[in-house]
């Protein structure tokens, strides 16, 4: 037999992205989100200390005392929320790291038996960590992936490394380089992270508490705000969440798009169609200034959200300037957007032309600084956007599986059995403990 | 989810995406899996967006045509049948304009691809089986023994005899804990049949290394700790002709995979199990600890102050 193609799983906090190496898409994108009977964890419930609590009542006796196929009941995915009403659904993964193990454990199972169809011990897996997983966590993913679906190889790749590895299907990108600044920009958080010749520069990684899920929830108040009654009220995330993801864009200088939408309203202003998810009956919803609103909360937080006032092109600057002196250009001249969140039109020109000019500001007053004894060369700053940039993670998995080397780089499941767990700790490709 | 299902979900998907009129023709390059080894390839032609191609792949391919896979594909999909692709052994092909009368149906139908090509030698066992239940001295040896190499060291066995055909799965087991619990699995498989209402189910016999009589004389059997053989025995009332006889080889030629999915979930259901009872035992533990007596505080004067 022919060796068969890796198998490549980007599990998010939000979506989980399946598919083969090879292929230019992910085969399934689904919610991570896994249905049960039982309502909470059973490992995870919490803790009574008065009593121990193996011999009588609560989790373990619980888990015990299943001797049927409950653990067999259980639904991942697009399936697991159509079946919330009668199951309870589980998120196993927080933050972009695995906090069930059990729930996980199935997850993968569901996956791979039912939705891609493959025999675990006929491929070698690739999955991803988010930057900063403890290394435990890794071993715990090594020991499920080879202990119970017995997997030919294993590979645990951090997903910004392969974002960056994606960015090189880009036409802009000249040399292909692991060093830059990754921009991850999910559902439920955006993260800036410094890679420097494929280590993550742990210490200068920055978050920001903006991403889909607040642009799509600005977007539902605007709505509201402005008094669009025909959005049934049961549909208004959805509508929002369309309209942010057909009309929108980033635009130049906010003051002036308004300007122009007050000129020549009826080139700008759209017109959304949507039909009642119960009733049936069709009803459109004027799109206007949140065509540009929504991704401007990047650029401009305080739009949106009180608490939160650093914009984007400032954070990623800070990352930069944060790190070690002498990756800083290739890390401006390499900025990298992953993520459904950075999809909007023009969103990396906005985001280049205003770190250029932070750092152009910089390289000036410290040249006034020294009396103008001191030049030095233009930044060259430079974010790369390309096709690939929505599923960057998962197609950067699957470039990389696809290459020969691939198989060279996996812990096999003979080293596995010889090694144990902590093999997991040691990246092949880098050359070090991770 | 207990069964699996027959289907390929992604071939599923991929079509129903591309069959329907709303999405425009875009070109597509996509190599998926299936069980055992199995692959696709799902294309657009170069110059047509709108002619879809699809093509498997299969170690056993010829010995299915041997035992008239090209029949029944024939009967199944006889007007998308095109010439192979290069490197494939089968090839289907279809014009998003013209899809005939039911596309559903046919969606079903390509997503079930992998099964209808393995149904050849089943059926042609049944058929052969009905015949000869009508002869009245039948010859034991124009029996036909087809095997069927599916995986690199496992194979199906299909044979028809006078008033039955039996199915033997050679399977391996490349890990020692896999065959203990396949043991465990399938003694059960066994055992359960003794339940009166299992009674009209097929006869499951499970052999550790021992290869069956039926098969004893192949040549090439491995003898190995790690082999087993399974063996079915399927009565006509297990095919009758219609949907029986359909259910009947969709579900015996998923059972390896059914088996080693079991497998698996056992294998995560008994880890849920340890994590659950060291989280137990990890409280046990942390309520042994010794409390740390808090130092003793002070006043800002050195005094410390003390309950009377």
């Amino acid at each position: 037999m022919s060796r068969l193609a890796p198998v490549v799983i980007d599990n998010g906090t939000g979506f989980t992205k399946m598919g083969f190496a090879g292929n230019n898409d992910p085969s399934f994108i689904q919610p991570t989100v896994i249905a049960t009977r039982d309502g909470g964890a059973s490992s995870s419930a919490p803790s009574v200390p008065s009593k121990p609590s193996f011999l009588n009542s609560s989790s373990s006796s619980n888990i015990a005392s299943k001797r049927g196929i409950e653990d067999l009941d259980f639904y991942i995915g697009d399936e697991a929320v159509a079946n919330s009403k009668t199951y309870a659904l589980n998120y196993p993964i927080r933050h972009g790291q695995i906090e069930n193990w059990d729930h996980m454990e199935r997850y993968w199972e569901q996956s791979i038996f039912k939705y891609l169809r493959c025999e675990p011990e006929d491929h070698s897996f690739l999955l991803t960590e988010p930057p900063l997983n403890p290394p435990e966590n890794r071993e715990n993913t090594a020991e499920i992936m080879f202990e119970s679906f017995n997997v030919q190889g294993l590979y645990i790749a951090v997903q910004a490394v392969l974002a960056l590895a994606a960015s090189w299907t880009s036409s802009k990108v000249s040399e292909q380089t692991l060093t830059g600044t990754v921009i991850d920009s999910g559902d439920g958080v955006t993260h800036v992270i410094p890679v420097a010749e494929g280590y993550v520069i742990g210490s200068s990684i920055k978050s920001v508490p903006i991403a889909g899920r607040d642009l799509t929830s600005f977007v539902q108040n605007l709505l509201r705000e402005r008094g669009e009654n025909m959005i049934p009220a049961e549909d208004s995330l959805t509508v929002a969440q369309r309209i942010k993801e057909q009309y929108s864009y980033v635009c130049p200088d906010i003051v002036k798009e308004f300007k122009k939408y007050d000129q020549e309203g009826e080139k700008y202003f759209k017109k959304y169609e949507g039909v009642h998810s119960v009733t049936g009956k069709p009803y459109t919803v004027d799109v206007g200034f949140e065509r540009f609103l929504a991704p401007e909360i990047f650029f401009n937080p305080e739009i949106a959200s009180s608490d939160y006032l650093t914009p984007l092109p400032e954070v990623v600057d800070n990352v930069v300037q944060t790190s070690p002196i002498d990756v800083r250009r290739g890390l401006y001249k390499n900025i990298v957007l992953s993520g459904g969140s950075t999809m909007f039109e023009n969103f990396g020109k906005r985001l280049q032309r205003d770190i250029k000019r932070i750092a152009d500001t910089r390289i000036k007053r410290s040249e006034v600084l020294s009396g103008g004894k001191m030049q030095s060369t233009p930044m060259e700053v430079n974010v790369i956007s390309h096709k690939k940039q929505r599923y960057a993670v998962w197609f950067g998995g699957s470039l990389l599986a696809s290459t020969g080397e691939f198989h060279s780089y996996c812990h096999t499941k003979a080293e596995y059995d010889e090694v144990g767990p902590s093999i997991a700790r040691h990246n092949r490709v880098f050359g070090t403990l991770g | 989810m207990i069964l699996l299902d027959y289907h390929n979900r992604i071939i599923e998907d991929t079509l129903k995406a591309r069959f329907n009129p709303e999405n425009k023709p875009k070109p597509v390059d996509m190599n998926i899996v299936d069980f055992d080894g199995v692959s696709y390839h799902i294309s657009t032609l170069e110059d047509q967006d709108s002619k879809l191609v699809l093509s498997i792949r299969w170690r056993c391919w010829p010995e299915l045509v041997k035992y008239g896979a090209n029949d029944v594909l024939k009967r199944e999909y006889s007007q998308w049948i095109v010439i192979p692709e290069h490197g494939f052994d089968f090839t289907l092909q279809f014009d998003l304009e013209n899809l005939g009368a039911d596309p559903e149906e046919l969606i079903r139908k390509v997503s079930l691809l992998k099964r209808n090509a393995m149904a050849a030698p089943f059926e042609r066992a049944f058929d052969a089986q009905a015949l000869a239940e009508k002869e009245d001295n039948w010859d034991p040896s124009s029996s036909q023994l087809m095997t069927i190499h599916y995986r690199d060291d496992e194979a199906i066995y299909v044979q028809n005899q006078q008033d039955r055909v039996t199915v033997i799965f050679s399977t391996l087991f490349k890990e020692e804990t896999d065959r203990i619990f396949a043991k465990v699995f399938l003694q059960e498989f066994v055992d359960a049949r003794k339940k009166p209402h299992l009674q009209n189910a097929p006869q499951v016999i499970y052999s550790h290394r021992e290869p069956p009589l039926e098969i004893r004389h192949v040549p090439g059997l491995l003898d190995s700790e790690s082999m087993g053989y399974i063996t079915f025995v399927l009565f006509p009332r297990n095919y009758a002709v219609g949907t029986v006889r359909e259910e009947t080889i969709s579900r015996i030629q998923i059972f390896r995979d059914y088996l080693h999915y079991h497998i698996k979930c056992s294998k995560a259901y008994m880890h849920s199990r340890m994590r659950a009872r060291v989280s137990d035992f990890l409280k046990v533990l942390n309520r042994a600890k010794p409390e740390v007596q808090a130092a003793e505080k002070k006043l800002a004067s050195g005094r410390a102050f003390r309950r009377p």
